[in-house]
């Protein structure tokens, strides 16, 4: 039941492009204030582990144009960060836990001073032992990076008897696992501004994904009221997860405090690299057993995590690979434990999908095992085994609706069989090997058995023009836009006569983190949500001088019209005045949070998400089999997003995510104390990048607005896993680590027997 | 620091400009810092990005690899000068309307680079598309609207369908 739509599932103007393709937009880094801003600068550590003795600043502060230099004394509040639990101080006291733990900020006039100065900084250590691997941390004698242990958090999923099935299994597989250290590269290096108001309010503009958490944790590291601080999002050029920690606003923000003087805070890409999260590593080892016609039946698995120095949004990386371990797929029998350990490593973070692209890479290959083992196409196998509405979760939730797996699956058949009809057998090189790979993902809306609820306000004035109050961060993605639509469809107006305050603390309340893939499902709803409340008090007052019931009101192009005769109408000015003068409000304050249920600590068993995206993805690959030269030639790309609110945008997000998938599965790689700059990071460019067919599936979601669930990170999850099966399926050997670079692969060509040209 | 010092005399985006600049500041902290034009941008310093990708002579250079001196007698043209009186032009109206912008921080780069590429070859195709961007990084779109942007930008056929 597809309704006409007025602006839902267009693809209408982005809010932001016209200024983006003049220059305009301005980013943290372009801001100008009226005089200009002191330069921060942060002294890092530069050694994985040791105690502070002593911090020398003195001959920093000598310099000329240096202003201060601040430490852990300087912090008048609680000095610890940390949106998920506080164990990252924003200037090292008394240890450093990695190499690029803060441990003083430098303030001057200039960026030459500031250089300097940090010159001039040394700091007295004790060196302790060091950890970088996850193993050497949870070994009986490692050093403690943090008081409570090495171990940060577990996750458990629990349910059946694996064991007892696994003996029933036709077929049994197990291996393990292991994915990179992965650099977000985010194109705008971390920045952002900061200046004291006239009545006092630190005012800070900030590239960021989640202000009102920013708000939050600088009100309390510097211990002032809420009202004295207010954090606005610059223009974003992109997150990916790391925009969601504290990365400059904390250093703009103690320096405010201090100096009362505008501050400018702008990363190198350097600095980017070194200080912000990465993508965690992990270590999958995976059982799985199916019967003879490859129906999946157990899975058990133990998952690690190298969150590094600090814990960020480890324990959610951790929670989030544990719940989607099984992949779209339904098993009897789950026994899944992952864990999240401290190293000296660079702290690990959010990075889209939270662990569940690093998952997806073991279940898909998993599934692809016993296809080969079972004799059965790997397509089949998926469509098999694939989520069903009726279909129970790993953590006991019954699915209802929107289980759109089994309808992106057979949307990739037709390129599938082609592919293996007519290009996988058209004559080519004989050391240049084809491979057709296919990968599936399933990916919860939302954080993972919590409450993460948005708001939203919507505002109409006497005049009848309506604005839209939201706290959420566009990074990039276009939720203005989205949720601009959201508003405009529910009132009957075009997107362009929506204003909108975005991601203001002063002005916006709270609307959660842009992650999770989250905000056209919940946020979306929280502007629905209050969009319904002002249509309701605008119909109700129509009612009175249209003489019809209210439920025969529509809303077309600014008035209220009578569903069945539009020139029986009322304008939204005439209606916002009447309104107005009975005292009746035309403000409305939407809300939304997806109904969860928090998951048991021993078994896992709960209602993660309110809703789940879908996807499945085939990859054609061509392997060259003397150089390990992998091109990726095309990807059909088939997700369900319940509704394509902006068909366009959605497409953006699934190539987009694609080429990041690439870049996962075959060359990014970073590796700690070697990647220092964009040299030394091989990220997809435009000459890395397939021919790519985004189709989109709508499994309609009944609880999401119009139907809409979200696309920002499931259009990631898939790609590596197809490619990483193709790689197998042309080379006749599996690659288990990640990514599949010319050395991982040349080494499979070898071991398969292709590189000496003969067949295996 | 004492630096040496020059004055030099260029065209930036059709209007002549005289500068006395230091020796040793980059084409990039010119325009960003002296000159106020922030539509184009840093986004790592060592010429791996494109964002700060200027025309000099009508050829996509990294404004960042480029002393500011080097631009002198020469004609120069970024961002913010593109867009006419009447409005956007050609290139950015196809950004626009085929979707290649979410972020933005690499737009500007991508625009420059694009417009060098159409102003040599008007009908090009894909392949060199992708070999005239491939110094610019996206992080976002993974290219495809970018493309698509980039073929339909001229109003000249394409070689190609639209995928």
């Amino acid at each position: 039941m597809d309704k006409a739509y007025r602006t839902i599932g267009k693809s209408i103007l982005r809010t932001d492009a016209v200024d983006k393709v003049k220059g305009l937009a301005a980013f943290s880094a372009d801001i100008d204030l009226s005089s200009p801003p002191l330069v921060l600068k942060v002294f890092r550590s530069g050694i994985p582990h040791a105690k502070i003795i002593k911090i020398h600043t003195e001959k920093a502060l000598a310099i000329e144009g240096v202003l201060r230099v601040f430490t852990a004394k300087d912090i008048p509040g609680k000095n610890l960060l940390g949106i998920i639990n506080k164990d990252q101080p924003l200037l090292a006291a008394d240890k450093v836990r990695s190499a690029a733990d803060a441990v003083a900020l430098v303030a001057a006039e200039t960026e030459e001073a500031a250089l300097k100065a940090l010159d001039a900084i040394s700091v007295e250590y004790e060196k302790l032992p060091a950890v970088f691997s996850p193993e050497d941390a949870m070994a009986a004698d490692a050093p403690l990076i943090h008081p409570k242990g090495n171990q940060l958090a577990a996750r458990f999923v629990k349910k059946g008897d694996v064991e007892a099935i696994f003996q029933q299994c036709a077929s049994v597989i197990e291996r393990t696992y292991r994915t990179s250290m992965v650099e977000h590269n985010y194109l705008e290096p971390d920045a952002g501004i900061g200046y004291l108001d006239v009545d006092g309010t630190l005012v800070i503009y900030a590239s960021t994904q989640n202000p009102h958490y920013d708000h939050k944790e600088i009100v309390t590291l510097l211990g002032v009221p809420d009202d004295k601080v207010r954090i606005i999002q610059a223009t974003t050029g992109g997150g990916f997860g790391s925009k969601l920690d504290l990365n400059t606003q904390g250093f703009i923000g103690l320096a405010l405090y201090h100096l009362k003087r505008a501050v400018r805070c702008v990363y190198t890409r350097e600095e980017a690299y070194l200080a912000t999260a990465k993508r965690h590593p992990l270590t999958i080892h995976m059982k799985t057993g199916a019967d003879a016609t490859g129906r999946l039946r157990a899975l058990r698995a133990k998952i690690i995590c190298d969150t590094g120095a600090y814990g960020s949004y480890g324990i959610a990386v951790m929670s989030r690979a544990a719940v989607h371990a099984t992949g779209p797929y339904a098993f009897e029998a789950i026994d899944v434990e992952s864990l999240c350990i401290y190293t000296n490593n660079p702290f690990c973070g959010a990075m889209r999908g939270f662990g569940t692209p690093q998952i997806a890479f073991a279940h898909e290959s998993q599934i692809d095992l016993h296809a080969e083992d079972l004799k059965i196409d790997p397509l089949q196998i998926r469509l098999l085994n694939a989520l069903r509405p009726g279909s129970e979760t790993a953590t006991g939730q019954v699915l209802t609706h929107s289980v759109g797996i089994s309808q992106c699956i057979e949307a990739i058949r037709p390129y599938y069989e082609s592919a293996i009809s007519q290009w996988a057998t058209a004559e080519h090189h004989p050391y240049k090997k084809r491979g057709i790979g296919v990968g599936a993902m399933w990916y919860g809306i939302g954080n993972t058995g919590v409450q993460n609820p948005s708001t939203a306000r919507v505002e109409m004035d006497l005049s009848g023009a309506v604005t839209l109050y939201t706290g959420c961060a566009d990074i990039g993605q276009g939720s203005t836009t989205i949720l601009t639509q959201i508003l405009a469809e529910t009132l009957g107006l075009s997107p362009e006569q929506i204003n909108v305050v975005a991601a203001d603390t002063q002005f916006t309340t709270n609307a959660g983190a842009t992650s999770a893939s989250r905000q056209t499902y919940i946020s979306g709803n929280a502007v629905k949500d209050a969009a319904d409340k002002l249509s309701d008090v605008l119909r109700t007052e129509a009612v009175n001088k249209l003489r019809v019931s209210k439920k025969s009101l529509v809303f077309a192009d600014g008035c209220v019209a009578v569903a069945t005769n539009h020139e029986k109408c009322v304008d939204l000015a005439s209606l916002a005045k009447r309104i107005h003068a009975k005292g009746a409000p035309l403000v409305w304050q939407g809300y939304f949070d997806p109904e969860t249920v928090p998951l048991s600590p021993t078994d896992g068993q709960g209602i993660p998400y309110g809703t789940y995206a879908f996807a499945c993805q085939m990859a054609q690959v061509v392997v060259d089999v003397l150089t390990g030269e992998i091109t990726v030639e095309r990807i059909v790309a088939a997700h369900d997003v319940g509704k394509a609110i902006h068909p366009e945008n959605v497409k953006g997000q699934i190539c987009g995510g694609t080429a990041m998938g690439i870049g996962f599965a075959l060359m990014e790689e970073f590796k700690p104390g070697e990647t220092k700059s964009m040299k030394d990071y091989v990220l997809p460019t435009s000459m890395d990048m397939p021919e790519v067919i985004p189709i989109i599936i709508e499994s309609h979601e009944p609880s999401g607005p119009f139907g809409a669930k979200g696309v920002g990170e499931p259009a990631l999850i898939p790609t590596a896993p197809a490619i990483l099966n193709a790689i197998s399926r042309a080379l006749n050997q599996r690659i288990y680590t990640l990514p599949a670079n010319l050395e991982r692969v040349l080494d499979a060509s070898i071991q398969s027997g292709h590189f000496a040209g003969r067949k295996k | 620091m004492d630096q040496h010092r020059v004055t030099i005399t260029f065209t930036l985006n059709g209007k002549s400009v005289t500068m006395d600049v230091p020796g040793a500041m980059n084409a990039l902290t010119l325009i960003r810092e002296r000159l106020k034009l922030k539509g184009t941008k840093e986004g790592c310093g060592i010429g791996e990005c494109g964002a700060c990708t200027i025309l000099v002579e009508g050829r996509a250079v990294n404004a960042c690899l480029m002393l500011a001196a080097q631009l002198d007698g020469r004609d120069v043209q970024t961002v913010e000068g593109l867009a006419h009186e009447e409005g956007l032009s050609l290139l950015q109206e196809s950004f626009v309307k085929h979707h290649a912008v979410q972020c933005g921080f690499c737009t500007p780069g991508l625009l420059m680079s694009a417009k060098a590429l159409l102003a040599e070859n008007p009908c090009p195709d894909k392949a060199a598309i992708a070999q005239a961007i491939s110094g610019n990084i996206c992080r976002c779109t993974g290219y495809q609207q970018i493309f698509d942007s980039i073929r339909h930008a001229t109003g000249a056929p394409t070689g190609e369908e639209k995928t």
